[in-house]
């Protein structure tokens, strides 16, 4: 390779930080062009940064790895490292992403390298499989949260604070109590993480906090709208499907 | 299942004796009430009260092989009538081979009882049969109950296994990779890692021997856990302890604080990336030992969904050992998260 890869990583302890730098330090196609401790830094880093090479840890503070790659405008190519995770480790396989097994020998790293150098000569790019992997959630359990970015800042919400979800073509809106966030993901997305108990898909474009309803009327014949607990009395539309899916929750 | 008459000893000799006194009271009431000469009372007497409970021993086999549970009455009532009409065949043949010699013209006492003595074969029949429903019962339900109790001390031992803390994966890993590290960079520490790691471990592994420990030794291998997690998080992890001193001498369920500390690292520690102090206070009253655990966590970044497994595990763990409730006690303060562990003690500790 004519340059070096430009590489970042992405670590939160920092023995397991030291030890990559030492294994890398000699590399002939690394230079390291900065760390991070934290995901949010991540973020930062690798959109500023635009690095050709990511060594990403998965167990992070704040956002794990994952949530990570949904807020990257750049996306570079990442070795994954992590100590023990089945769950993750399927996703990787799913995806045939290379990922490294704390603690991995420096060989084990030099054939994960030479695995991206591979990449990137051949222009295959792993955008697709990076989509996918953060669509990945930790076993089968329900999200607790969700990242989003507004410009620069990253927001972490918490499924509890979520009022209700509107479909926007590609994107959602997720509304809060605070204001209202944009975020690439799908309305499926959400109606199969979110906790149906809490949440319900009243419509095509609409999926509802059970707590937030205020109350239901009827609008015209057969067709009803929620009203929202909030001072603007938001109203949601509410599809035939979506008044059975309301009446099983709610019991009445 | 043996045949309960040679299988138990007591039983055998309560069933001679019993037989052997109604043989006595029917020899007594025939020879002196009812004047029949004693040769004649003596030979009634040992075919009706030696000679069938011998041959009646033998209903037993017919009872163990026709459950109640599994064959239709119709078949149970022909099956025991067959069985009956056999054994009072046989029963009356050999009374009257025996009598056989002793009959004589002037007294008819002996033919005069055939038809009473079929008719009393047949009842005889029918309350052994009860008799020996009541013995197999008895003993399947004696069988059951200790099979029963013999299992239930299975499974809470087997509960106990699963409820104890296991190592968790990601600690060990996370552990060993800090290791990997230090052998370049500091090899001293990173012998003292290992011996510090290897210690914990044996502690963890070889603790199922023995159930309960002075609260001096569990906290000794959480102050060796929390030493080889400060490797990991450096300056992020900062643990204090509020111990009495003579809250030491206390016995507690081992392992069943590691992972209290665990968790807390796992909320609160690792999630943020601020220091987090764990902090230990621990009171001891009479025969209550109280161990208090707090740390502070982002409520921003997590939403606590109650009691992990963690938690739950000790719960029934302390449930299973004190058979109590209420033994721990969680409060949840959004922005820190404690824990209170109540530990009853055999002895007060003074």
């Amino acid at each position: 390779m004519s340059e070096k890869l430009q590489t970042l990583i992405i670590e939160d302890e920092e023995l397991a930080r030291n030890l990559l730098r030492s294994y890398l330090k000699d590399h002939p196609d690394i230079e390291i062009i900065g760390e991070c401790e934290n995901g949010f830094d991540g973020v930062k880093a690798i959109n500023d940064k635009k690095p050709d090479l990511v060594f990403l840890d998965i167990q992070m503070p704040k956002i794990t790895g994952f949530e990570m790659i949904e807020l990257l405008d750049h996306k570079p190519q990442i070795i994954f490292t992590t100590a023990y995770d089945q769950y993750a480790l399927k996703a990787f396989e799913l995806n045939a992403v290379d990922y490294l097994l704390k603690p991995f020998s420096k060989e084990r790293m030099q054939k994960a390298i030479e695995k991206v150098i591979h990449h990137i000569e051949h222009a295959e790019t792993n955008i697709e499989k990076l989509e996918e992997l953060s669509n990945f959630r930790p076993g089968e359990s329900f999200i607790d949260r969700v990242v989003v970015k507004d410009r620069h800042k990253i927001h972490i919400i918490t499924v509890d604070k979520i009022r209700y979800i509107e479909s926007l073509d590609d994107y959602v809106m997720i509304y809060t109590q605070d204001g209202r966030h944009m975020k690439q993901k799908t309305m499926k997305y959400f109606e199969t993480y979110l906790d149906p108990k809490n949440f319900i898909r009243i419509h095509r474009s609409f999926i509802v906090q059970v707590d937030n309803i205020a109350e239901i009327q009827q609008y015209e014949k057969e067709s009803y709208v929620v009203i929202l607990k909030d001072k603007d009395k938001t109203k949601l539309k509410v599809s035939k499907t979506g008044y059975k899916k309301i009446k099983e929750v709610l019991h009445f | 299942m043996k045949h309960p008459l040679t299988n138990n000893y007591r039983l055998l000799l309560s069933y001679v004796l019993f037989w052997g006194v109604i043989s006595i009271i029917n020899i007594v009431l025939q020879v002196f009430w009812y004047s029949v000469p004693l040769t004649y009372s003596l030979l009634d007497t040992f075919t009706n009260y030696v000679l069938y409970p011998l041959l009646g021993s033998s209903i037993w086999y017919s009872i163990r092989y026709n459950s109640l549970e599994e064959v239709t009455v119709g078949r149970l009532i022909m099956f025991h009538f067959i069985a009956a009409s056999i054994l009072c065949a046989i029963w009356v043949y050999i009374s009257f081979a025996i009598y056989k010699p002793f009959i004589k013209e002037e007294n008819s006492f002996l033919q005069n009882g055939l038809p009473s003595k079929i008719f009393a074969g047949y009842i005889m029949y029918a309350i052994y049969l009860i008799f020996f429903y009541a013995v197999n019962y008895y003993e399947s339900l004696k069988e059951k109950i200790k099979k029963e109790s013999e299992y239930k001390t299975l499974i809470r031992e087997a509960e106990l296994q699963a409820l104890k803390s296991q190592i968790n994966p990601h600690f060990l890993f996370n552990s060993l990779n800090s290791i990997s590290s230090l052998t370049v960079s500091n090899p001293e520490k990173a012998q003292e890692m290992v011996i510090n790691l290897s210690t914990f471990m044996r502690y963890s592994l070889t603790h199922g021997e023995k159930e309960m420990v002075t609260f001096e030794r569990e906290l000794e291998n959480i102050k060796l856990y929390l030493g080889i997690e400060k490797v990991r998080f450096g300056k992020k992890l900062n643990a204090e302890f509020e111990i009495d001193a003579h809250c030491l001498e206390a016995e507690i369920p081992n392992m069943i604080l590691q992972p209290l500390y665990e968790n807390a690292i796992k909320y609160g520690v690792y999630e943020t990336t601020d220091q987090v102090t764990i902090k230990t206070v621990c009171q001891c009253d009479g025969t209550i030992l109280r161990i208090t655990l707090v740390n502070d966590y982002d409520a921003s970044t997590l939403k606590r969904k109650g009691e992990g497994i963690g938690l739950r595990n000790i719960r029934k763990r302390m449930q299973i050992i004190y058979n109590q409730p209420d033994l721990v006690k969680i409060t949840d303060n959004k922005t820190s998260f404690e824990v209170q562990l109540i530990i009853p003690q055999k002895q007060p500790i003074s």
